[in-house]
């Protein structure tokens, strides 16, 4: 726990460098930090190596260089940890247990939790993210804004201190968009988020990092670095609608 | 797409430029021979052909290298189990181990075979591209059913498989791991196979739609581009000789591994 | 379940292919004789590359992991595709892992297709006398272990009956015993799966089970 009054930092990344096999400095020696309570926004194109980040910050892929450190501790590849959780883009990819109730409970079961702990921690996160009539039903039957809430609650249940989110607004319509962003909004843990959708990130986040080709490129107040507009085309980018002047008064 | 297989299919030889439907039928046809051969002097003319044909195929040798791992476990147990526990007659001894000559004969012929129809195999797909591989079935006689499921299904693999893995990072994430036989285990496994499946299968209805949307269904498949010159004939007659040589040699000397000792 | 190359003589695998082709001409007949069979074939491949990646999974059997065959569920739900599906599932797995194959092609193919065909049978049966979670869970795993049962002893058969005969018989025929009741196990759980993922789809996409 740090002093009271300075914030806790929930993630710190050094240097940090990782390539695939086909694919060579997919992150080039990247330096980030994050802390307690923060919303960062990740922004770039397709290929700047925001999943690749997440992966390695979950633990899931080993660095080639550098050093991941999650709340004091370093992160160790292949092990569990249900302090980070990530929210995949695809909701199929996560989804896969008969009903709702059964996917949300995957997580905390495999925390050896007991079993009134998992049922109250189900019944606690579909109702934080506005599911709690879904427990029932197949996840294999909703929407895709309703799958998409319903991985939110099978990653909330686990009570992570940091939740990454991968392109969550991806395939929503306007209801479940909105509905995510007041999710996002009102979350008491560190979040990150990946999007393409600039709006989101200017709505939920307190920072933005705009990343290309493996590397921070900038970071800083998101009015400002979205603002910006020769940065923002330079990197595949464009500034959002929000923060252009009406053309038409309206 | 690319595949693995395909790397080299690029490459310059005559084995590239044979036509692929007679390649098909010659070398299948030559596999075939290899695995009636019994006697053990025809094994030496077996690998001298295999050896040649890699050899004029221009392949690299870590072609073949790469895909031997997992047959070369199925090798060496051979090699390991038949000339100690097979046969009758004991030519060596080493301490309480001997070894016997009829299982060392037949791990030897056995090993043989093997090793030479892969490599054929191995240079039958690793000169032609998969997708040409199976029109040229297609022309051979192939129902058009079966071309047309075995390149959908070939399609939509990658990205299964890549569903699969995400599937699989998804539930470690969350702390599943499989490492004991358990009730719950079998289960999760379960329904992730079963989530495959439903995920495959409501995929394959958008396909279907967009197939009838583009008109499948309305025209027989194109007629294939295959055109056979006189010499991919010639090539293809040469190989049916040399598979006839074995088959009569083989039967000449005997048809049986242990003639060459009596 | 593949016998590799090398082992079998030549009139076994041409036998083998014999029968495969049969059997295949006979089982797109039968896909003919539905209404409209193109409409089938996206489901049917896309339903065989899920099972062939599905074929991935590791299960745990410590101290190993095994891989199942899922032939018996792969039947259930395809009906007369499954004979070709297992057919072009074998030539990918020749195509992509490259423990060869060829010869033996025809005679891998009827060990594990032929189980199929009749699980498929076996599990139409689960209707008789009303359907429910009980019946289908119960038949599922009678189909995934009958035909796994079955392709064990169809591959125990044909290797004990070609047997090269010089070699010592005894201690070849223990070996192959041995490695049949090795398989024990995996019948069972091969059932347990199968009767598990059909209760998951009758839940899920009932659809499913009802054929391609």
């Amino acid at each position: 726990m740090s002093p009271a009054g300075s914030p806790e930092t929930v993630l710190t990344v050094s240097r940090l460098s990782f390539s695939y096999e086909d694919k060579p400095d997919v992150l080039k020696s990247l330096d980030l930090a994050v802390t307690a309570g923060e919303r960062v926004g990740i922004i770039g194109p397709n290929g700047a190596g925001k999943t690749t980040l997440f992966l390695l910050v979950c633990g899931v892929l080993k660095p080639a260089a550098g050093d991941i450190q999650l709340l004091g501790k370093p992160v160790v590849s292949g092990k569990f940890n249900p302090e980070v959780a990530l929210v995949f883009q695809n909701p199929d990819d996560q989804l896969f247990c008969p009903s709702v109730k059964d996917d949300v409970a995957f997580g905390p079961q495999n925390m050896g939790l007991p079993k009134e702990e998992v049922e109250a921690r189900v019944t606690q996160a579909l109702s934080v993210v506005g599911g709690s009539k879904l427990a029932r039903r197949p996840a294999h039957h909703l929407s895709e804004g309703e799958k998409r809430l319903v991985t939110v609650a099978g990653v909330l249940a686990m009570q992570p201190r940091l939740v990454i989110y991968d392109e969550p607004s991806a395939n929503l319509d306007i209801r479940s968009r909105r509905r995510l962003i007041r999710l996002l909004q009102s979350s008491p843990e560190t979040v990150l988020v990946a999007s393409h959708d600039l709006e989101l990130v200017l709505e939920v986040c307190s920072r933005v990092v705009l990343m290309d080709e493996g590397a921070i490129i900038a970071e800083g107040n998101p009015a400002e670095i979205m603002g910006d507009v020769s940065l923002m085309e330079a990197h595949g980018q464009e500034k959002p609608h929000s923060l252009i002047p009406h053309a038409v008064p309206h | 797409m690319r595949l693995l297989i395909d790397e080299y299919t690029g490459l310059e030889s005559p084995l590239h430029r044979w036509d692929p439907r007679y390649k098909l039928v010659g070398l299948v046809t030559l596999v075939f021979a290899f695995s009636f051969v019994r006697d053990l002097r025809m094994l030496l003319a077996m690998a001298a052909v295999t050896i040649t044909v890699y050899a004029v195929s221009r392949l690299p040798a870590t072609f073949v290298a790469k895909r031997f791992r997992y047959p070369s476990f199925f090798l060496v147990a051979i090699l390991l189990t038949l000339p100690f526990l097979s046969g009758e007659s004991v030519i060596a001894t080493w301490g309480p181990v001997a070894v016997h000559q009829e299982g060392l004969l037949a791990a030897i012929l056995i090993a043989t075979r093997f090793t030479c129809i892969l490599i054929i195999g191995m240079v039958l797909l690793g000169t032609t591209p998969l997708l040409t591989n199976i029109k040229a079935m297609r022309s051979l006689g192939l129902p058009d059913i079966m071309a047309d499921m075995a390149l959908l299904s070939f399609r939509y693999l990658q990205e299964i498989g890549r569903d699969l893995r995400n599937m699989q990072t998804a539930m470690r994430l969350r702390g599943f791991r499989a490492r004991r036989l358990s009730r719950r285990g079998l289960k999760v496994l379960a329904w992730l196979g079963g989530s495959l499946l439903v995920y495959s299968y409501e995929r394959s209805e958008s396909i279907y739609r967009a197939m009838i949307l583009r008109g499948y269904g309305h025209a027989p498949p194109p007629k294939h581009e295959f055109q056979a010159s006189s010499r991919d004939t010639l090539i293809l007659v040469a190989v049916i000789l040399v598979t006839v040589g074995f088959i009569i040699g083989d039967i000449a000397l005997g048809h049986n591994t242990a003639a060459l000792l009596q | 379940m593949h016998i590799p190359d090398g082992i079998l003589p030549l009139s076994v695998t041409g036998a083998g292919y014999g029968a495969t082709a049969f059997t295949t001409w006979f089982s797109i007949r039968k896909i003919r004789q539905k209404e409209d069979p193109r409409r089938d074939v996206p489901k049917a491949s896309l339903l065989t590359a899920a099972f062939f990646v599905a074929s991935w999974i590791h299960i745990p059997m410590p101290p190993t992991s095994v891989h199942l065959v899922l032939n018996g569920l792969l039947g259930a739900l395809l009906g007369y595709y499954a004979f070709p599906a297992i057919l072009i599932g074998l030539f990918f797995q020749a195509v992509m892992f490259g423990h060869g194959g060829l010869t033996t092609l025809g005679v891998n193919a009827m060990i594990m297709g032929l189980p199929a065909i009749v699980a498929h049978y076996i599990f139409r049966l689960r209707k008789r006398g009303g359907e429910s979670q009980r019946k289908t869970g119960v038949f599922g795993f009678l189909s995934g272990a009958l035909a796994m049962g079955i392709s064990v002893a169809m591959f125990v058969v044909i290797l004990l009956t070609n047997l090269p005969a010089e070699i010592n018989v005894i201690s070849e025929r223990a070996a192959i015993y041995a490695l049949a009741i090795a398989h024990v196990p995996l019948i069972f759980i091969e059932g347990a799966i199968a009767a598990l993922i059909t209760v998951f789809l009758r839940r899920v996409r009932p659809g499913i089970l009802d054929g391609v």
